[in-house]
């Protein structure tokens, strides 16, 4: 039987103009979960809200089956949380960092440490202002991975690099995963999770739309190209249709209007549609 | 609680903070306040935090395995040992002070063992009013520093008036040591458990208050 390492359940937050809405999601033992939707559609209010860094107004935020606002130490110690890059101490030379950050870590592996190190290129001489967002992004990730996290939880990992790092960046997570680690990554670079994930999690104007299996996602949809005659005759079995540089583009259910062809929709294509298809009932 | 401590010394302080402990020596100016040095460490704590917000402390911190609680209670810890050290970086200059014959103070308090009690005071209200006040808005220091500036002044202001208008302060707390040694002792006896009472006041006040503080 699958281990569910991460469980949320309920979690509501309110702001003056946002709200989070019964946020509830799982995440199992060494699988890969992508949280995709639009900006300021709740993905790190969500993420911070399940670490106590925003403070839930309602909810149950449970990591390893223990319940956070219990055991928030010994959670910490077992997840790695990085929230866009080292963006904090920029004038302090990552070495003084790493030797701070290590001495909070009782399972500290400075081999893999010196690892990432050498295959993201990071000169441990440098502050965290000399390095571009890309590589602030790897010594944070960096720092998360050499403590032995059994849970990662990335707040957009892939925003700011060019597409060979999201590459190895990729392969890295293919790899922890391959270990045992799972990873919980919020981006809306939905390409990179066509590649790596395992679940997909979408958020959207703080309700979660949908939390699957990301094979069973791509066997729900395909998406299509119509023309305007076409768009206008099966408008009402279409998903989010909208207008594309040559006709229209829209989602159909997996089995429906196979005369329209069409091909398996990407996680791009599935969110953009989905998102149209709201707006257009909203 | 240590590495904590640890890594406030390495990551928060300030550069200035460290010179502004040297500014014991003041203790040797013959006609001056000698409240003024213990003003110069909370100007050291003021920048410590303008610094924090700037370099994004809090948000490292609580990535680290460690509670929100705790982090504050570091901080407050923090903020005691940088008094006392400044304190202890004093006391050797008020000694020399003695030594070289340097007279009585004109100007107000002399420095002698009530003086570091009525600081102690001044040094735990200081806690007590900054540290909750900090943490209500971590992204606002410079409003709690002014507003308990203010109050620091008033309590210096007011110690000094004491040494003039009230015959105690005039008569027996403001002269040289050894001269009434047992009434200063118990002043700052008196001071040092108000010290520790009020920063962990202060502390549990500022602690209560971040839990609902959203970053």
């Amino acid at each position: 039987m699958s281990e569910a390492i991460l469980e949320i359940r309920g979690l509501c937050k309110e702001y003056p103009a946002f709200r989070l809405k019964d946020v509830g999601f799982s995440l199992e033992r060494g699988r890969i979960m992508g949280f995709i939707g639009r900006n300021g559609a709740g993905k790190t209010t969500t993420l911070k809200s399940m670490l106590n860094i925003v403070h839930p107004s309602a909810g149950e935020v449970r990591f390893f089956g223990l319940d956070f606002a219990q055991s928030e130490l010994e959670i910490k110690r077992r997840i790695g949380f990085v929230s866009g890059g080292a963006n904090y101490y920029p004038n302090k030379k990552l070495s003084v960092i790493t030797a701070v950050t290590r001495s909070f870590y009782e399972h500290w592996d400075e081999a893999a440490y010196r690892r990432y190190l050498a295959l993201f290129a990071i000169d441990e001489s440098k502050t965290p202002r000399q390095l571009s967002a890309g590589m602030q992004v790897k010594y944070a990730l960096a720092l998360a991975l050499s403590h032995g996290a059994e849970l990662l939880i990335l707040d957009e990992p892939t925003s700011g690099l060019d597409p060979v790092s999201r590459d190895e960046l990729v392969d890295v997570f293919l790899t922890l995963a391959d270990e045992g680690v799972s990873i919980l990554f919020s981006t809306h670079i939905t390409e990179d999770l066509d590649k790596c994930a395992d679940d997909v999690t979408y958020i959207r104007s703080g309700e979660i739309v949908f939390s699957l299996p990301l094979a069973e996602l791509r066997e729900k949809y395909r998406a299509v190209e119509l023309t305007a005659e076409q768009a206008e005759r099966y408008r009402d079995g279409l998903i989010g249709c909208k207008r594309a540089k040559q006709g229209f583009t829209a989602l159909v259910e997996r089995g429906a209007f196979t005369e329209l062809g069409g091909h398996e929709a990407g996680l791009e294509e599935i969110m953009v549609h989905l998102d149209k298809e709201a707006r257009d009932d909203g | 609680m240590a590495k904590l401590l640890a890594k406030e010394i390495r990551l928060f302080t300030h550069p200035t903070s460290w010179m502004f402990l040297a500014f014991g020596a003041m203790m040797l100016i013959p006609g001056y306040p000698m409240y003024i040095p213990f003003f110069w460490v909370t100007l050291g704590l003021f920048y410590a935090c303008l610094g924090a917000r700037e370099n994004n402390d809090l948000y490292y911190t609580l990535l680290l395995p460690v509670r929100k609680r705790d982090a504050v209670r570091a901080r407050g810890l923090y903020f005691a040992v940088m008094e006392l050290l400044q304190i202890a970086v004093c006391i050797p200059f008020a000694i020399l002070r003695r030594a070289l014959g340097i007279g009585p103070n004109p100007a107000g308090m002399d420095a002698n063992a009530a003086l570091f009690g009525l600081v102690l005071i001044l040094m735990g209200l200081f806690n007590l009013s900054f540290l909750p006040r900090l943490y209500k808005n971590p992204s606002a220091v410079g409003k709690p520093f002014l507003l308990v500036t203010v109050f620091v002044f008033l309590y210096i202001v007011a110690a000094e008036l004491c040494c003039f208008t009230v015959p105690f302060f005039r008569d027996v707390l403001d002269t040289p040591d050894p001269q009434h040694l047992g009434a200063k002792l118990a002043v700052l006896a008196l001071g040092a458990a108000l010290f520790v009472l009020l920063t962990l006041l202060g502390t549990r006040r500022a602690e209560r208050i971040f839990e609902k503080v959203d970053l």
